[in-house]
């Protein structure tokens, strides 16, 4: 099973991966993706999309109906998970609930016949960085959730594992205790370097913790990139509306140009389309497209200047002050049926539900997509 | 708020009956081994006895007989022996049904294997037949492999009638176990029995400390099998024994209701050691 492979190929790799569980349901579809050692990939995608599969595909929990799955080089696809050299924390963090912290951490060295002292050694290294020394002596039960799921961490690390897989960690926390938590895991990742797999539902997690980001959509991957990449070129409308706190607007427009004037349609509204955007877009003249604008890249009119900005009419529905920003939900016409869109404005903007308003639009930041297809147009 | 006293009442007066239902028969037992033979017989019939005394639990357990009853019950230290023949059935019956039953549930619950569904109703399906429809052909077999009379051909019954029971009840308790830890010690290293033993078993403890209570009470109290399959005090538990002091023309009455109480002990003790458990189970909270 041993095979020496080149440095490149260490770290998790999955190669044209599917699953199907009996009963015909596809979990996973030809998933290959590949963990760098030392790298934190995060997994991210919407109930149901099948990132828990993958990361039990991994761990050896779940057999894989085809494709390979290699670890630190070595093929361990058809290999039971004691084989696998692989530590996962659950998403309920898994505790075995009737031994004490330490026992607990120190389980694995045990059943690997580690030297006892070497054990006890080993768990208060662990309990150091993770901060739970005085913890040792408890029982799980008598933890609160933050605790228990250092434990998780540190029965993870103490290992030294090839291979680091987290269910959606810190979901059963609260917020500012997964802030903390957030930035403790990454922490702890740097430290250790093992190759990490992380499952999250939450933006955030994805966007601050991942080296990269894969978006899985109905078992398959949409696109994994840098999260910065992903924020700037979504490949197509899913991995658009996915990533991004509020979603992109997303608005059927319609492409024109008359000579070398090149704009879209939305609502009755114009707005330019700068020449380097107009290569990808020349099919498209004069049909439907999808236009797309992050809420952050609207300005009210105020803050808009005439040649970066393109200007959108519409009629404020609803506003929403979070303090540091403030996000306004209008809709283009008075048409209730209209497209809504959403906003991020300054904060101190001036405006009034149910008036009709200008914002204006960043135009070197438009997204365009293929109405029919969902890909981007670029 | 009207009908709450009613309510209140009708609740008070249920209990009440069934308190009285259940535990009037003990306490009469109970006064009966503490009278005299005179006591019982007295015309007309009296409550409490005249002189309380400890005769028939003496007799009963010092085995030094002066007591008139019989055919065998009467040897000296019988009845002793038939409760050391209960005992001995109920703990090797017990521990036997315990590891068949956990380790087959458990497996049914957790292992996929084909024919899994099929071999689990297949086997549960037994506990529907009625163990009198098959015991003229399980004294048949006993017989031919030389067990009647023997403990341990008791002991091959019960656990052949019971353990398709008790493995059902494991197999609902694991499944309603969370399968995560098990899942992290296989990653921590474990064989699929090594993540059983070290992870699964600890944490079905008061699944299994109420399964045991069940299975004692189940054993202890069984009547037609240990009649049907034994002749002598040899293997003559206390169930079967008990009645034998019923004589065919007079009865020592302190006596039986002496046997009685003592036999109702080691399962009254167990009951109560593992009530918390056994509650713990039926609420689900185990
Ligand atoms: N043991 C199983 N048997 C049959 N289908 C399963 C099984 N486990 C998962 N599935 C199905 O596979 C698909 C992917 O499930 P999975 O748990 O991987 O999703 P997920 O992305 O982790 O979702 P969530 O974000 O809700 O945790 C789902 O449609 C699910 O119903
Ligand atoms: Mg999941």
């Amino acid at each position: 099973m041993d095979r020496p492979d080149t440095a490149s190929t260490c770290g998790i790799v999955l190669e044209h991966v599917h699953k199907e569980f009996p009963g015909g349901i596809v979990a996973v579809r030809d998933l290959s993706l590949t963990v760098e050692p030392g790298e934190l990939v995060v997994l991210v995608g919407p109930s149901g999309s099948g990132k828990t599969t993958v990361l039990r595909m991994v761990a050896g929990l779940e057999t894989v109906t085809a494709g390979q799955v290699r670890i630190a080089g070595r093929v361990v696809t058809g290999l039971s998970p004691r084989h696998r050299n692989v530590a996962m924390v659950f998403q309920n963090y898994a505790l075995y609930a009737h031994m004490t912290v330490r026992a607990n951490i120190g389980f694995a060295l045990r059943m690997a016949g580690t030297p006892k002292r070497e054990i006890h050694m080993r768990v208060n290294q662990a309990a150091n960085i993770l901060g739970i020394t005085e913890l040792l002596d408890r029982k799980p039960g008598q933890l609160s959730g933050g605790q228990r799921q250092r434990v998780a961490m540190g029965r993870a690390i103490v290992r030294e594992p090839a291979a680091f897989l987290m269910d959606e960690p810190l979901s059963n926390l609260d917020a500012k205790l997964r802030v903390e938590m957030r930035a403790e895991i990454t922490h702890v990742h740097r430290r250790i370097g093992a190759p990490t797999l992380y499952v999250t539902h939450d933006q955030t997690e994805a966007m601050t913790m991942g080296n990269r980001v894969a978006i899985l959509r109905q078992g398959r991957l949409e696109q994994i990139g840098t999260p910065l990449e992903l924020y700037e070129r979504p490949v197509n409308v899913f991995v658009a509306g996915f990533i991004g706190s509020p979603a992109m607007n997303l608005l059927p427009a319609r492409l024109d140009s008359s000579g070398d004037d090149w704009y879209a349609t939305v609502g009755g509204c114009r707005i330019p389309i700068l020449p380097p955007a107009r290569v990808a877009l020349w099919p498209f003249a004069g049909h439907d497209i999808l236009l797309g604008l992050r809420p952050e890249d609207l300005v009210s009119t105020e803050d808009a200047r005439d040649s970066e900005h393109g200007i959108i009419q519409a009629t404020v529905a609803r506003t929403e002050s979070l303090g540091s920003e403030l996000l306004v939900y209008l809709s283009l016409n008075s048409d209730v049926t209209s497209p809504p869109l959403t906003a991020r404005l300054d904060r101190r903007t001036a405006v009034q539900q149910g008036t009709y308003t200008r914002i204006g639009v960043n135009l070197q930041r438009l997204y365009f997509f293929d109405p029919t297809s969902g890909a981007a147009i670029r | 708020m009207i009908r709450f006293p009613a309510a209140q009442l009708l609740r008070i007066v249920a209990i009440a009956a069934i308190l009285l239902w259940s535990l009037a028969p003990i306490g009469l037992g109970v006064i009966t081994s503490l009278s005299t033979q005179t006591d019982v017989q007295a015309v007309p019939a009296r409550w409490l006895p005249h002189h309380a005394t400890l005769d028939a639990y003496r007799s009963l357990l010092g085995g030094s007989g002066d007591f008139r009853a019989g055919g065998t019950v009467s040897e000296s230290g019988a009845f002793t022996h038939a409760l050391w023949n209960s005992a001995s059935i109920m703990m090797l019956s017990t521990l036997a049904i315990l590891c068949v039953a956990i380790s087959a549930g458990y497996a049914f619950a957790r292992l996929r294997f084909p024919g899994r569904g099929a071999l689990f109703w297949a086997i549960v399906a037994t506990t529907v037949v009625p163990v009198f429809t098959v015991v003229i052909a399980l004294f048949g077999f006993l017989a031919d492999a030389h067990l009647i009379d023997r403990k341990l051909g008791l002991v091959l019954v019960f656990v052949s009638t019971t353990t398709p029971l008790a493995m059902w009840l494991v197999h609902n308790h694991v499944k309603q176990l969370p399968t995560e830890p098990e899942e992290a010690a296989l990653l921590d290293g474990c064989t699929r029995w090594q993540a059983f033993w070290h992870v699964a078993l600890p944490q079905m403890r008061s699944g299994i400390a109420a399964l045991s209570a069940i299975i004692v009470l189940l054993v202890w109290g069984e009547f037609l099998i240990p009649l049907l399959l034994t002749s002598t005090n040899a293997s003559k538990p206390v169930t079967v024994f008990i009645p034998e002091y019923i004589g065919k023309y007079t009865t020592n009455y302190p006596l039986l209701a002496a046997a009685g109480v003592l036999a109702m002990l080691p399962p009254t003790v167990v009951a109560l050691v593992l009530n918390r458990h056994i509650r713990g189970m039926l609420s689900g909270s185990s």
